[in-house]
């Protein structure tokens, strides 16, 4: 296959990404940018940010503090507010940046910060700038939260003074950016409660899709947000725009303005961007049926991957917009191998049935590095028949490719009897499909089972790209 | 909306008694302050020596040796909290020239109060512990020690 000059298998992006983006003068399906509600494509967001670049010219020409605060900022800021009915928020011209310099702002050298251990990078950059102690839990586990909560407060009895001094925060995703998967947030928020902690929560990728009203994990869980000390969001996945914030009660959300460094001592957002936020929010207030379309369509698109795709599995959560495919037998096979398999997929899906994939790609600072996969976002434009086949491109490319023979053949030998087990099941499979042609995915489901990659113990995965050299 | 620091100077406590006429300054306010006490009718030469002395040593040890932290919201990312304005002070470098003049004017100030009491053994006790615990601190020797856990935290 070619490649560019990059190294890489996708060309230079020739026309707006939206439903179809064209790359390379050829247009795909898009299924590899954030766009979740379709917004991108919506003529009302591109008058909105006509009307503001006619107004306000095309940059903002400031930080906030300096000559760069325009009156659409204070009312994208005020929508914000009222749409999670918080007090205050403070509007950041990009995403990363909001909840990158919230963490180092409130939480100094000498504090403790408890987070997940899947946390994206993102929140990696915030803990690291804030020279705090960073006590990672193991992801989703609020048992293991409440243990480390209790070893914290051992710690604290013994030099009561000392405890006096330190602050304690705990910072969960609502949806995990790296894996799809959502976080208990009920029983986080009783524990930070009851250990007198502070919670942030990054709803970067669940704002603007769950709920019943698109308002987030909070509303989706039905948790009191009085209880969190400030979520942070992004106007860059949901809502088609560009831009971050945090949002809050008034005295978390106004200490930002002063030491929030992202917003002190970076350029506003650009006024058209926040027209097009401004928007974007109008449109999801105004019609709440389309955050229901979304969820509909994450379900099914969960559910027809679920039965439909043999060699893959959906490791996120049925209502995530981002669905994570994991190649059957990662657990047992080497980084770079996966990530070759997956690329020879994407590939050939982008030859022959003109869907973008993408797998995500991650730096060597990234914290727990998770396995390659391939990573479908959702896209409420899209139909289910496109859906169907999304599924269906990804199971013919992988039997035409013979994606089966090459799982097992590199499988290393230590491993031999997950080999044996998973060349077993799989002619077990193969045979109950020869005599089964009818039924249909639903039903497959249950039979499903006889095809599932053993676990292996977590400790011989690898975590950081360092480790991969001695797993070969 | 105040925001200090600027120039790579985040900390104003380090820079800011070295700055320009700060030096004058504080010999000014201590000059102000004995003549205060001297117009106090029934207060004695000596006596307005010695508390002279001693209210400086005084205010000198709580702003300089026993405060922690800085009076402003400055982005070291915490890293001032735990220390004192003396540890502050040009970034820890010891033998500045800020350092040796907030060294030098309490022990001049020793002498002086010494002379005016004509060395009386009453009013030399005073005047010497306070001297030592003005002194003390400002070794190198002592930067960033904590005596008995007083004051760590």
């Amino acid at each position: 296959m070619e490649s560019y000059d990059n190294g890489g298998i996708w060309g230079p992006i020739t026309g707006r990404p939206g439903k179809t983006v064209e790359i390379d003068g050829e247009k795909y399906l898009n299924v590899a940018t954030h766009n979740y509600l379709g917004l991108l494509d919506s003529q009302e967001l591109d008058d909105a940010a006509e009307q503001c670049i006619r107004r306000y010219g095309v940059g903002s020409c400031g930080p906030r503090g300096f000559y760069g605060t325009v009156d659409v900022h204070i009312e994208l800021e005020e929508k914000i507010a009222r749409f999670l009915n918080l007090e205050e928020t403070a509007l950041y011209s990009y995403g990363f940046a909001a909840v990158a310099s919230a963490i180092p702002s409130y939480a100094k050298a000498g504090d403790i910060i408890f987070a997940d251990e899947q946390v994206s990078y993102p929140i990696q950059r915030g803990l690291a700038a804030s020279r705090s102690s960073i006590i990672y839990f193991k992801h989703n586990s609020w048992e293991n939260l409440q243990e480390e909560l209790e070893k914290q407060r051992e710690t604290d009895k013994k030099n009561a003074k000392k405890a006096k001094t330190i602050r304690r925060f705990c910072v969960v995703e609502g949806i995990y950016t790296k894996s799809g998967t959502m976080c208990p947030l009920k029983e986080v928020t009783d524990l930070c409660k009851q250990y007198k902690v502070r919670l942030f929560v990054d709803e970067s990728i669940s704002f603007g899709v769950l709920g019943r009203t698109g308002r987030g994990l909070t509303e989706h869980l039905d948790v009191d947000r009085k209880d969190i000390d400030f979520i942070s969001g992004s106007l860059e996945h949901s809502c088609a725009s560009f831009g971050g914030f945090i949002v809050g009660p008034s005295y978390v959300v106004d200490h930002q303005r002063i030491s929030g460094l992202g917003y002190c001592f970076s350029a506003s957002l650009p006024p058209l961007l926040a027209g097009s936020g401004i928007k974007a929010l109008e449109i999801i207030e105004q019609s709440p049926e389309i955050i229901q379309d979304v969820q509909d369509k994450c379900v099914y698109m969960h559910q027809t991957f679920m039965n439909k795709l043999t060699f893959f599995r959906v490791t996120s959560h049925e209502l995530s917009p981002l669905k994570f495919l994991s190649l059957v037998g990662s657990k047992v096979l080497a980084y770079d191998v996966i990530k070759d398999l997956i690329e020879q997929v994407i590939i050939h899906v982008k030859e022959h049935h003109k869907i973008a994939l993408v797998q995500p790609y991650y730096l060597e600072s990234e914290h727990e590095l998770p396995l390659p996969s391939i990573r479908v976002s959702i896209n409420r434009l899209l139909t289910y028949k496109e859906i169907d086949s999304i599924a269906a491109a990804i199971e013919d490319v992988s039997n035409s490719i013979n994606l089966y023979d090459s799982v097992i053949s590199n499988i290393p030998t230590q491993f031999e009897e997950t080999k044996a087990d998973m060349i077993k099941s799989y002619e077990a499979y193969l045979k109950w499909k020869q005599q089964n042609n009818g039924i249909t995915g639903k039903e497959a489901l249950e039979q499903d089972e006889v095809f599932e990659p053993l676990e292996i113990a977590e400790d011989s995965a690898p975590k950081k790209i360092a480790d991969l050299h001695s797993r070969n | 909306m105040i925001q200090v620091g600027g120039h790579g100077q985040e900390n104003p406590n380090v820079h800011w008694l070295g700055s320009r006429g700060m030096w004058f300054t504080y010999l000014v306010v201590m000059f102000a302050l004995h003549l205060f006490l001297l117009s106090i009718p029934f207060l004695t030469i000596p006596l307005a020596w010695t508390f002279t002395n001693v209210i400086h040593n005084t205010c000198h040890f709580i702003f300089l040796h026993m405060l922690k932290g800085a009076p402003w919201e400055i982005q070291d990312q915490g890293a001032a909290r735990v220390l004192t304005h003396w540890e502050q002070i040009d970034y820890g470098i010891q033998y500045t020239r800020t350092r040796k003049f907030l060294t030098i004017v309490p022990i001049v100030l020793f002498f002086l109060a010494s002379f005016y009491t004509r060395h009386d053994a009453g009013h030399f006790v005073p005047n010497f512990v306070t001297l030592m615990f003005v002194l003390i601190p400002k070794l190198p020797q002592f930067h960033r020690v904590r005596l008995f856990g007083i004051n760590k935290y």
